[in-house]
């Protein structure tokens, strides 16, 4: 009976563990999802600059904000800047993509090993009754 | 001509959909639709100020010049002016600013107005999406209150073989053939206009989901018997074919799974537009075959979902299509003298299924 009992605690103790890694496996997906949104708007935004870039005079003047102060900038830099933040925030997406995809596995696997603790808990308890 | 023998569950609306859950998925859905209230407010003022600010910059280059009372600080003003009336430098997004003319702001503007009215349409849309799923879980509840009872009745004919595997094709034949067998016993004794007017209710509904399933299959055998099972017409066995077939659709769980799964939002949505002429019960039922198929296709991630499949654990509904099609012929002889003993107060045929309401 008491090894039974001991068995029972064990499990609990694991299902608790297992519970704790999952809250922290939701959480990470989570701030994965707002790190996500947040580069897709500054995509969004780099994009639309482009755009106008696109649209200036090749005399225009351009300027950029840095700090307190606004620099002037030459127009064909401002475009090459703009593209290489582009390219780096697409790069930085597809690699939350891939971190994402990992994390929801991780929690898919996580998810079927409590059960099973849940199952065998269950079925302990259920012997105990019985005997 | 085999005995038919009439089988059948008579379940609680509220067993299936238990009204908590219901409130809470009718919640979560209504504060996302807060949300995006929310968000549609924000865009809205975004397009109202664009809007004035184009306004202002066409009036300011009318006047070489503007006498203005310049903010200093946070409580002081001094007379000041406004001189270069038509040069404008304008933020065009991540810390860049450009020189432009008061002609070519305004064009930036513009751009910049049409890309908001685009988000608030795609917002627009997401919210009557939302909007949709609320009101059938306001029906939802309002029909669990009503203590709506679903009653499945599975009829067999001990001459045709019943071969529940996969593949619908495969089904419609042998309940087909069962279609046949009980147009020939039952018509004489049925001549309710209720049950004609059911019959063509049936009618459409049958068209509507094969011409939604040839859709997404291209078999022709089934298309054909499909045909045929709507012109043989027998209410009881069509609703049961169907019925049955659909949850087979959902046990194989083929390209109609991933079809029900790929609809994100709204899950109702593919079966019920198949199925907006029919009763109320199947209507429920179909709601209930995408959660179970949702279990099966762990694909999507969103709460009411989650919610949905939650249901889903703590039921046995899923179970209870499992047992029918593995172990149809063991279930028979078990179902077979509850169903007599509750359809003992039933008419010989079973066409009441839509007006049965326990009280």
């Amino acid at each position: 009976m008491s090894s039974s009992s001991t068995a029972l605690r064990e499990l609990q103790r694991d299902l608790e563990n297992k519970a704790n890694d999952l809250s922290k496996l939701q959480k990470d997906i989570a701030k994965n999802h707002q790190v996500r949104k947040k580069y897709t708007i500054q995509l969004g935004e780099n994009e639309l600059v482009l755009k106008e870039l696109d649209l200036l005079n090749e005399d225009a003047n351009v300027y950029k904000l840095i700090g307190p102060v606004l620099v002037k900038q030459d127009l064909a830099e401002a475009n090459a800047n703009v593209r290489k933040r582009i390219e780096y925030i697409s790069a930085e997406l597809k690699r939350l993509d891939g971190s994402l995809q990992d994390l929801e596995e991780k929690q898919h696997s996580k998810r079927e090993a409590i059960l099973k603790v849940q199952q065998r808990i269950q079925s302990h308890q259920a012997g105990k009754a019985k005997a | 001509m085999g005995k038919p023998e009439v089988k059948g569950t008579v379940t609680s609306l509220s067993s299936m959909f238990p009204p908590e859950e219901v409130q809470k998925a009718a919640k979560m859905v209504e504060e996302k639709l807060s949300e995006k209230q929310n968000e549609m407010n924000q865009l809205k003022e975004f397009i109202a100020d664009n809007t004035s600010l184009v306004n202002l910059v066409q009036k300011l280059p009318d006047e070489l010049h503007h006498d203005i009372m310049v903010p200093f600080g946070k409580a002081a003003f001094f007379p000041g002016g406004l001189i270069h009336t038509n040069e404008f430098l304008v933020l065009l997004g991540e810390s860049y600013y450009a020189d432009r003319t008061a002609k070519q702001t305004v064009e930036i503007l513009k751009r910049r107005g049409k890309s908001l009215m685009s988000k608030v349409d795609a917002l627009k849309a997401e919210m009557q999406d939302l909007k949709a799923e609320a009101s059938f879980f306001d029906s939802t509840t309002s029909e669990v209150a009503e203590d709506l009872v679903e009653i499945k009745e599975y009829e067999e004919d001990n001459s045709t073989e019943r071969v529940f595997q996969s593949g619908p094709a495969e089904l419609e034949s042998p309940t087909l053939a069962e279609a046949d067998n009980k147009m020939d016993s039952k018509l004489g004794a049925s001549k309710d206009d209720e049950y004609a007017r059911l019959m063509s209710r049936l009618d459409e509904l049958e068209k509507e989901e094969l011409a939604a399933e040839d859709d997404g299959e291209n078999d022709e055998d089934e298309d054909e018997d499909a045909n045929a099972t709507e012109t043989d017409g027998d209410e009881n066995e069509l609703t049961e074919a169907a019925f049955q077939w659909k949850k087979d659709e959902g046990y194989s769980s083929r390209d109609h799974g991933q079809r029900y799964s790929e609809c994100t939002g709204l899950t109702a949505e593919p079966v019920t537009q198949g199925e907006m002429s029919h009763g109320r019960i199947i209507h429920q039922d179909s709601k209930m075959l995408n959660p179970s198929i949702n279990a099966s296709v762990p694909s999507e991630k969103k709460p009411v979902q989650t919610s949905k499949s939650e249901f889903d654990s703590s039921k046995a509904f899923t179970g209870s299509i499992v047992e029918h099609t593995e172990n149809l012929e063991k279930k028979i002889p078990g179902q077979n003298t509850t169903s007599s003993e509750s359809s003992g107060s039933k008419p010989s045929k079973p066409v009441s299924r839509f007006k049965m309401q326990r009280k």
